[in-house]
């Protein structure tokens, strides 16, 4: 079937099977390799991406659901440099492995978007679908603290 | 250039965070087939038949694979390096399976889809065989049928080792108090966010490359070479990123297949596990049963400590045979007991084997024995922070087992330093609430080693040389799991060189470039590595300040390498990149050194821990509220990476003592815990606050003076947690279902 959507700003319009995982999509046939798979069940949060602003498993969404709507990958916001959410991140030691780093940042971004001064309690309930297995999570959720009150300071 | 004791963020990080470091199964390869496997659902049988023709007839599929088209020749999966002594138990697809879980057959196909739906076609008639689920059945168990005959090949027990010092009978003999328990530890599962994946290609020359996100790339080649039969040379392994391993990837699983498969087909083939495979087809943590015994004396003093471990190292041997003298280390590392007994054997089960998983060994026996000391201080009614202290080993401790200096042991600081900062002394004492929910603190101490010394070719080699650019290149077969090893070793490097980290350029470990080393395994990376790479550092300053001063015709007193440049004392010099140009614009070789160290000690890293519950007593649930660990580290050249490994490990342990267990059923010997979602480990809403406190001590034996920063902090998460349910241990230790605190008033609990 056919389907036009928006990933990374960028208009699509392309032809879809109606089976298609939008994780499968987005990696396949977009080559989007920073949505990471993780369990293929929407356990682990690896293939977080955002549905318009809203964080979703991307592995238990069909394509087509997609349709008319704007996807976000970890490649959307970097175009020439990281911003201020990466560098937190990276600053804050919340990258190890790194694997399960561009779904717990989308995570984080959907969770600002949604909620721009939340508390660290809502913080952790935010991320909570996203399994990371290096990091203890404290150092994540001290760095998107950190970029909730950056962006609370710079009235963004 | 001050790299060392600061925060420098990863020097990958930026690909990290913006998606574009590819891990295996991100890579695009040409060409590339695609594999599925086809698991055995029994836990013992006679593989009677495969019919694959279904599975071959559908479009798309190259190859179905079984025990009848591949080597029928024996490995282990735990070796490090080729020629290296270890029980050869395992093939790609064996006629008896062993496990649930077990290699039957593979599909190579165009896409994993096909190469799926086409395993599913394949009819497989099974003969089942006895099998054995319990590690207590199975010492009277004659082994595994391993023969088409049914001969069993191995009996159990796989390994027995025993330890005696001084005399245990007087001591239990004069003892007031003996205090005995029983506990199994669980069998816990790795959990890395990545599956395990593997890539195989034919290079033109007739060797196969192999990508594998793997612990060491000469590990990978000597497995495969054993597996296939082939020449050495013939294999050449690259490490690819690794999403997380744990251990849970140190051995080699897919690569013999993949490898096989590729010089078969002459294609490049993926396999790629997803997590239900990942659960029930790699390796476990071994699960331990443990009796322990101390006798003390009227005035509160151990007199003895008797200790029976028995390993269940599931169906196949890989290194399993190590645990029970792993354990032993360990034990006898951490307090000192005037007389000590220790019994130690592994035996064969027809559940998934066992395998490397982080402190290896540690987490077991420390929750043992931990379990077991504060049962004792309770009944005396001593502080269990005393009853420790009291025999903690210190620095330079002659551990008994193998005559070894322990080195600098600061485990007494970390129990007095987090006591205090965790508010021990008064936590204790403090209400325990009287609801339905009780609250109670526990604590824990544990130590690891620092490689693989005495027991194996502990040593590396580093090469480190001047790049045209000024920036300096590091050859030394590094293999970082996602813990900032290559950050930390660029810091090392940086430090000697004037550089920074970012300006160390890191060779992925490759069996091809890099000189041999061990990998990344027992606590060895910064220690081991890191000393190689400091003494390289320190060679090349000096061969790059002579160089210098050849150049500018100068004085050598006094020129010191500095913000990438070789400065004289007036603070006046020489760019390193413009060094550099002029050495090449001459045709002169470029400064490198290569220096290669071995290991002279292996001192212990300590540490304790402690951690605040609330204990439902109702349900049994337990929730962490507050954790503390105290770590006794040496130097921390990256404060923020070390904690970022302490944190990641209290992670762990708290899954370990609370929820972590995959749960072989003791019928079918079928795993429960096979996904996430019936695997639970502690999610960011679950994981308390925690402090880090870092003992910095210090070595003597090495100038930066760092020791692992990695490994105890697991063994002591688990024995942290799993010592506050003790009061329920005391009656029944083999499951954290429920447990209260050391605090005297949740005695009522018990």
């Amino acid at each position: 079937m056919r389907m036009s959507l928006k990933v990374n700003g960028q208009a699509i319009e392309t032809e879809i099977s109606p089976i298609s995982r939008l994780s499968g999509f987005l990696r396949d046939v977009l080559g989007l390799t920073g949505v990471k798979e993780g369990c293929c069940e929407g356990e682990c949060g690896a293939c977080t991406v955002l549905l318009d602003s809203q964080p979703v498993n991307s592995c238990l969404i069909l394509a087509f659901q997609a349709a008319g709507r704007e996807i976000t990958t970890i490649e959307g916001p970097c175009r020439s440099d990281i911003n201020d959410l990466q560098r937190a991140f990276l600053e804050m030691g919340a990258v190890q492995c790194g694997y399960c780093t561009p779904g717990m940042l989308l995570a984080a971004e959907g969770l600002l978007r949604a909620n721009p001064n939340p508390g660290e309690a809502e913080i952790r309930h935010a991320l909570a679908g996203n399994i990371c297995r290096c990091t203890g999570f404290e150092t994540i959720v001290q760095a998107v603290a950190i970029e909730a009150a950056a962006r609370q300071g710079a009235g963004r | 250039m001050n790299q060392i004791s600061r925060r420098v963020p990863l020097v990958d990080g930026v690909a990290k965070v913006t998606g574009a470091l590819r891990f295996t199964a991100d890579l695009h390869v040409e060409g590339l087939l695609h594999c599925a496997l086809v698991f055995s659902p029994h836990p013992h049988a006679r593989v009677a038949c495969i019919d694959a023709a279904s599975a071959l007839a559908v479009e798309g599929v190259h190859a179905v694979f079984w025990h009848e088209n591949t080597p029928a020749r024996f490995y282990n999966s735990s070796i490090w390096f080729a020629g290296q002594e270890a029980l050869a138990d395992e093939r790609m697809f064996a006629p008896i399976v062993r496990h649930v879980g077990d290699r039957v057959a593979a599909v190579v196909a165009d896409t994993e889809e096909i190469a799926r739906l086409a395993a599913k076609l394949i009819a497989v008639e099974y003969v089942d065989l006895p099998a054995i689920f319990d590690q207590e059945a199975a010492l009277l168990h004659a082994g595994l049928a391993m023969q088409e005959d049914g001969t069993p090949t191995f009996m159990n027990p796989v390994a027995y080792e025993s330890f005696v010092r001084g005399d245990t009978e007087a001591g239990f003999a004069a003892a007031e108090l003996v205090v005995e328990t029983h506990v199994t530890t669980p069998r816990s599962h790795h959990c890395a966010v990545e599956t395990h994946a593997c890539i195989a290609k034919p290079e033109p020359d007739g060797r196969i490359g192999i990508l594998s996100p793997c612990q060491s790339v000469f590990a990978v080649q000597a497995v495969v070479v054993q597996a296939l039969g082939v020449p050495q040379e013939q294999i050449r392994v690259t490490k690819t990123p690794i999403g997380g391993s744990f251990g849970g990837k140190a051995e080699p699983i897919l690569e013999p297949l993949c490898a096989f498969f590729a010089l078969t087909l002459e294609r490049p083939v993926m396999i790629r596990y997803d997590r239900d495979e990942t659960f029930t087809a790699t390796r476990t943590r071994s699960s331990v049963t443990g009796r322990m015994r101390i006798g003390i004396s009227i005035d509160g003093r151990i007199l003895a400590r008797d200790t029976e471990t028995l390993v269940d190292i599931g169906a196949y041997c890989t290194g399993g045979n190590y645990l029970p003298i792993s354990m032993l280390q360990r034990l006898v590392r951490l307090y000192d007991v005037p007389a000590e007994r220790y019994r130690g054997r592994a035996v064969y089960t027809n559940t998934v084997p066992a395998g490397a998983f982080r402190g290896y060994g540690s987490p077991q026996i420390h929750t043992i024995a931990e379990i077991t000391l504060d049962i004792a201080a309770r009944r005396l009614g001593i502080d269990p922070v005393a009853m420790r202290l009291r025999y903690l080993v210190g620095p330079n401790a002659i551990e008994p087992w193998q005559g070894l200096d322990v080195g600098n042991a600061r485990g007494r600081e970390c129990l007095i330093g987090g006591a205090d900062a965790f508010g021990w002394h008064v936590r204790r004492l403090g209400d325990a609430g009287q609801g339905r929910w009780r609250r109670g603190v526990g604590l824990a101490s544990a130590t690891h080693i620092n490689g693989c010394c005495p027991g194996f070719h502990e040593e590396t080699t580093a090469t480190l040389r001047l790049l045209p650019d000024g920036r300096a290149e590091l050859v030394c077969a590094l293999h970082d799991l996602g813990c900032g090893a290559d950050t930390t070793l660029a810091q090392i490097a940086g430090e000697t060189l004037g550089l920074s980290a970012c300006d160390i350029a890191i060779v992925p470990a490759d069996t091809d470039s890099c000189p041999y080393d061990l990998g990344t395994r027992a606590s060895r990376m910064t220690y081991i590595c890191g000393e190689a790479i400091r003494r390289a550092g320190v060679a090349l300053s000096e061969v790059i300040r002579a160089a210098a001063v050849r150049e500018l015709n100068t004085e050598a007193a006094g020129m010191r390498l500095e913000a990438g440049a070789v400065r004289r004392p007036d603070g006046s010099g020489l760019a390193l990149s413009e060094l550099a140009a002029r050495l090449v614009a001459r045709g002169a070789e470029l400064p490198s050194a290569t220096e290669i160290y071995r290991a002279q000690a292996n001192p212990g890293s300590y540490a304790a821990h402690f951690a605040e519950v609330e204990v439902d007593r109702l349900t049994g649930r337990v929730r962490v509220t507050d954790y503390l660990a105290a770590h006794d580290i040496g130097r921390a050249i990256n404060p923020m990476l070390v904690e970022g490994q302490i944190h990641g490990g209290i992670q762990i342990g708290i899954g370990y003592a609370l929820y972590e267990d995959v749960a072989i059923d003791p019928v079918t010997g079928r795993m429960r815990g096979d996904s996430f979602s019936r695997y639970t480990l502690a999610n960011a809403s679950e994981m308390p606050p925690m402090r880090v406190v870092l003992i910095e001590e210090g070595g003597t034996d090495r100038p930066v003076r760092r020791k692992s920063r990695r490994r105890d902090s697991d063994h002591s998460g688990c024995g942290g947690s799993g010592q506050r349910r003790q009061s329920c241990a005391e009656r029944r230790t083999d499951r954290p279902a429920a447990f209260a605190g050391t605090h005297p008033c949740l005695r009522g609990l018990r």
